[in-house]
């Protein structure tokens, strides 16, 4: 297959990436794949199991780096600067890049310090009352206030899988990040607390770019703006197959394999 | 957007014929349920195996723990030049008798009745029977409220009251038949004779016992009264002035019934009693108190071993004069003041009037004045005294030479002399050789109590025996322990003691304790965690969160740590011996910072001691450490960096915090390990004998497991049982350590929970 450089909206774009290779040791993961995100837009990455959609999500705040075996070629334009060059402080990027994980991770540290420390250790200047209000407001806007505003010293691992979940984005969202990268923040999630999490996903996007890694199609279909469908070429490393408004992709994909792909007839 | 049709196909049937055939490779329902109750089965013995491996765990340290107690108390048979309590007795007596206006000291009680008598202002102490036949002249006080009477008295509430007892010996009883006559007639006629002249007789059932068990040992019908007629031959009986009318009333009875002998009765006092008994020249001793180990002692050198009966009960009557319309009712403090320090009686009592007390004493020898002494005093120890009276025991009891020596060692008193004089202990100092009392401090009051014991009381545990038999053979023990050592003192002993946490090593075990030790394993152990805990825990860090683990460098590092764990600790020895001790010995010596000990000056100091710890203890403190931080999800990490935080804050704030329940554990058990380490400290230089505390990291030192080892290695066998009473204190020192450090993890866990 070919790559596909898509340019599906216009307007700004928060992150760019170009001609990405990403390897583990010797494994090609994913391969030339080039995209643009819209600014104050949800983009969903789709596709099948191992298809590498982690593996790009993670290429923009250089979670990547954290594995040993991983090597990352090409460039991710962000602010118009490789944030692969080589002086560029891969903390300055997660400073700007938040990102919410496919399993909830609260710090075992109560809920209310899990939110503060974040702000905490970025330099936040405001005094206590300025804190005690930043942590109110990103539980608020995480959907998760009335479930925990009584017990904000209780440890954040107390909290159902559901509140774990919504505490790790007021968490992500505290530090004001401009872009935030979800890997499936639903899948250990049921129908409710899932919905929960899509209405949220809808709001964040008034203030956030948001990256979301899903396997729910109709999550995909219904929470976001974009869409892009990655599959697994035969040397089993990733590639781009189909990106373009949601609508479209989902209504009349272009590619074969995506309508195969999103009906459910592979996968 | 979903307007096509949702897939319509059915999942496929899994074939059938398949599934037949695996389940049929499965046994059938018959099979299952015998071969699951086969897999309980198995299960069952693993858990009874894991049992009795528990089992045996727990009776091996139970076995360990109870042979360790049974050899740290029991019974021993002590022998002293001088008990403590008689230096300490013999203290206050000077005292009473040096006291102000003492207008008589004398053996005679009827003397002392009679000065009491005559003065308004005296007061005395006296025997009972004198008391009584002074009745009307003489007024007893009572002590704590509590008159001397029969009652009082029969029932022990009456607190000056001793024993009258009568002595002999097992030779002279089967020598002289007509004095076993005699103390047989005597313990059948005590209580008629003594109620007649009202004394206070012992117990009837007492006296019958004692009268039967004596006329077995004897040969003799317990049943019939003696005869005297059927006896002749001299009787000389000796003693106190106390016991004398009884025994004179006894012996005219014994005549009156047709003894044909002659009876010398002298009542010289029960001290001067007991030395004519060992000199071979009484037969009977009239005593108001028991021997003494002295005493004793001096009759084992005419191999006479002593034997007692007790005839009756004495209280001693503090007496004044009958015209005496204050005092009434004394104390114990009221009676220290009225025979020691107070002048005035109004220096008693507030309300008494300030004439002068005049006292009516007995002499030093007399059982009144033990007795007195010892009820008043009793319970003080050398360490009660004052220091100027500790010296002159010290002085009046060692040779001139021994004294001046120890003078040279450590001066008694800053500004005077003891048993040295100025000119010579002068040019002493001015010598080569100058003795350390020339730079030292004079002695505070434990090192000379200290040098009194070892120099003076010089307690020798002739013989110990174990808790198991002093508990079940306690009689034969006894019995045993009087044949062997007839001189010494058979008493229940613990090994550990407060004395012996709190003294300094001794080179006799008797006196030897473990302070010196306990503040060197402190030492030593708080340098080792305090250097090996940040620098292990760094290491591991670095290992874990740092060091690219792809890299052949780091991997051989890993490899070398953990092989080091295994490396005997000797070898560790070696390394602080030939680094800290040699090489860095300006450092470790502390010459370099000019606060080295100059006694010593070189490197076996706390110091290198400690630091050979830490070595010892890294590869332990770096492989916890490691595997805690292993064990930190890094989901957390992950948590974290995508925060924003740096690799720094995430390690303190999070890998850390998560981790140092584990990292702690490796902190416990590396400390249960080197508290109990000897080897490598004995090639440190652990110093064998010591007995000055560790001051700081450059001192000297010794720890509690080298000074149990050497213990252990030394012949004697009370060695042996203080090193049992030492391990004891190092299991709880460890256990006490370990609290600890668990209550800090605890503590630090739950914060960040
Ligand atoms: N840490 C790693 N080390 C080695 N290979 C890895 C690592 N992480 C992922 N891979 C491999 O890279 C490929 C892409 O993995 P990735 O996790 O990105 O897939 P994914 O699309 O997120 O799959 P899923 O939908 O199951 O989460 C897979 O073949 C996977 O085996
Ligand atoms: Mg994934």
């Amino acid at each position: 297959m070919t790559t596909l450089a898509h340019d599906p909206s216009g307007g700004p774009f928060a992150i760019e990436a170009q001609a990405l290779n990403i390897y583990y040791g010797s494994f090609r993961a994913v391969k030339d794949i080039n995209l643009r995100f819209s600014t104050h837009k949800i983009t969903a990455l789709i596709g099948p199991s191992g298809c590498g959609k982690s593996t790009v999500l993670r290429a923009f705040n250089r979670m990547n780096d954290l594995i040993p075996i991983s090597r990352t070629e090409g460039t991710v334009l962000f602010h118009g600067k490789n944030i692969y060059d080589a002086d560029v402080d891969p903390v300055q990027v997660r400073r700007r890049v938040g990102m919410v994980f496919q399993k909830p991770n609260p710090f075992p540290k109560t809920i209310y310090e899990n939110v503060a420390w974040g702000a905490r250790i970025n330099g936040f200047k405001g005094n206590k009352a300025d804190m005690d209000a930043l942590v109110e407001e990103s539980l608020r806007d995480a959907a998760v206030w009335d479930d925990v505003k009584d017990k904000l010293f209780q440890s954040g691992l107390s909290l159902s899988g559901g509140q774990q979940q919504r505490l790790c984005i007021a968490r992500a969202i505290a530090t004001r990040p401009e872009l935030i990268l979800m890997d499936e923040p639903a899948s250990a999630l049921d129908p409710i607390s899932t919905l929960r999490i899509e209405e949220l996903i809808q709001d964040l996007k008034k203030n956030y770019t948001i990256l979301i890694v899903t396997h729910n199609m109709q999550q995909a279909a219904r929470a976001s703006d974009y869409t892009a469908f990655f599959n697994m070429d035969t040397d089993r490393a990733g590639y781009l197959v189909e990106y373009g408004q949601t609508d479209q992709v989902f209504t009349s994909p272009k590619s074969e394999m995506t309508e195969q792909y999103i009906t459910g007839r592979f996968g | 957007m979903s307007d096509r049709p949702l897939p319509t196909e059915t999942p496929p049937e899994p074939a059938a014929e398949q599934g037949d055939r695996f389940a049929a490779l499965y046994p059938s329902e018959e099979g299952i349920r015998a071969q699951v109750a086969r897999r309980q089965r198995v299960a069952t013995g693993w858990r009874v195996a894991f049992l009795a491996a528990t089992s045996l765990a727990v009776v091996i340290l139970s076995t360990l723990l109870l042979s360790i107690i049974n050899q740290s108390f029991g019974l021993v048979a002590e022998q002293t030049d001088i008990p403590e309590a008689q230096l300490v007795a013999d203290h206050y007596k000077s005292q009473v008798l040096g006291a102000t206006n003492v207008l008589l000291a004398t053996e005679d009680d009827a003397d002392i009745a009679a000065g009491i008598a005559a003065d308004a202002n005296g007061i005395g102490l006296l025997g009972y029977a004198v008391y009584a036949d002074n009745g009307a002249a003489l007024q007893a006080l009572s002590v704590d409220g509590v008159a001397p009477t029969a009652e009082t008295v029969a029932t022990g509430t009456y607190p000056l009251t001793r024993p009258l007892l009568l002595y002999s010996s097992a030779a002279i009883l089967s020598d002289k038949p007509q004095v076993a006559a005699f103390l047989l007639y005597t313990l059948q006629h005590a209580e008629e004779v003594m109620s007649e002249l009202g004394a206070f007789p012992a117990d009837a059932t007492a006296l019958a016992e004692q009268a039967a068990a004596l006329a077995t040992t004897l040969g003799l019908d317990p049943a019939a009264p003696i005869d005297p007629a059927a006896y002749e031959g001299d009787i000389v009986i000796s003693g106190s002035s106390t016991l004398n009318p009884v025994t004179r009333e006894i012996a005219r009875r014994f005549r009156g019934e047709g003894f044909q002998g002659a009876i010398k009765i002298s009542s010289v006092g029960t001290v001067a009693g007991f030395e004519a008994f060992c000199a071979e020249s009484a037969d009977l001793v009239d005593a108001s108190r028991p021997i003494t180990t002295v005493e004793t002692a001096a009759c084992a050198a005419n191999n006479l071993t002593p034997l007692s009966v007790q005839v009756g009960l004495d209280p001693v009557v503090v007496a004044v004069n009958s015209a005496n319309t204050f005092a009434a009712d004394v104390n114990g403090e009221q009676l220290a003041a009225l025979f020691t320090t107070a002048t005035n009686w109004s220096e008693v009592v507030a309300g008494w009037p300030a004439d002068a007390i005049h006292r009516f004493l007995p002499t030093t020898d007399s059982g009144t004045m033990d007795v007195f002494v010892n009820t008043v005093f009793g319970g003080r120890t050398l360490a009660d005294l004052p220091y100027d009276a500790l010296v002159q025991i010290f002085k009046a009891n060692v040779t001139a030479g021994r004294c001046r020596a120890i003078e040279a060692e450590q001066r008694f008193y800053a500004d005077s002399f003891v048993c040295d004089t100025e000119e010579a202990f002068t040019a002493r100092c001015q010598s080569d050789a100058a003795p350390t009392g020339c730079v030292l401090e004079p002695r505070d009051k434990g090192s000379l109590v200290a040098l009194i014991q070892a120099d003076v009381v010089n307690p020798v545990v002739q013989q110990a025996w174990f808790l198991a038999e002093s508990l079940f053979r306690r009689e034969e023990i006894m019995a045993e322990a009087r044949q062997a050592y007839p001189t010494a003192d058979v008493h229940f002993r613990r090994w550990l003691t407060l004395d012996f946490l709190t003294r300094p090593q001794s080179s006799q075990p008797e006196l030897a304790g473990v302070r010196t030790a306990i503040l060197g394993s402190l030492w030593v152990v708080a340098i080792g965690i305090l250097v090996g805990f940040p620098v292990g825990v760094g290491a591991a860090i670095y290992l874990e969160e740092y060091a690219d683990k792809r890299r052949r460098f780091n991997r051989f590092i890993q490899t070398n740590i953990n092989n080091l764990a295994g490396v005997p600790s000797i070898i560790y020895g070696l390394l602080g011996l030939t680094v800290f001790v040699r090489v860095l010995e300006p450092i470790t010596s502390g010459a370099v910072f000019g606060v080295g000990d100059a006694t010593t000056a070189n490197g076996r100091t706390i110091l290198s001691a400690g630091l050979t710890l830490a070595l010892l203890i890294l590869p332990v403190i770096i492989i916890s450490a490691q595997e805690a931080i292993k064990a930190v999800p890094s989901s957390l990490r992950e948590a974290s960096l995508g925060l924003g935080a740096t690799k720094w804050q995430t390690i303190w704030n999070h890998v850390v915090p998560n981790a140092i329940g584990g990292i702690m554990t490796g902190v416990i058990l590396a400390m249960s390990r080197i508290i109990g380490e000897t080897a490598p400290l004995v090639v440190v230089g652990a110093s064998t004998f010591i007995t000055t505390d560790p001051t700081g990291p450059f001192s000297k030192f010794t720890t509690l497991p080298t000074q149990i080892f050497q213990w252990t290695s030394r012949p004697q066998q009370t060695f042996l049982l203080i090193a049992g009473a030492a391990i004891i204190v190092l299991l709880v020192l460890l256990f006490i350590l370990n609290a600890f450090a668990i209550y800090l993890r605890n503590r630090y866990a739950r914060r960040i929970g």
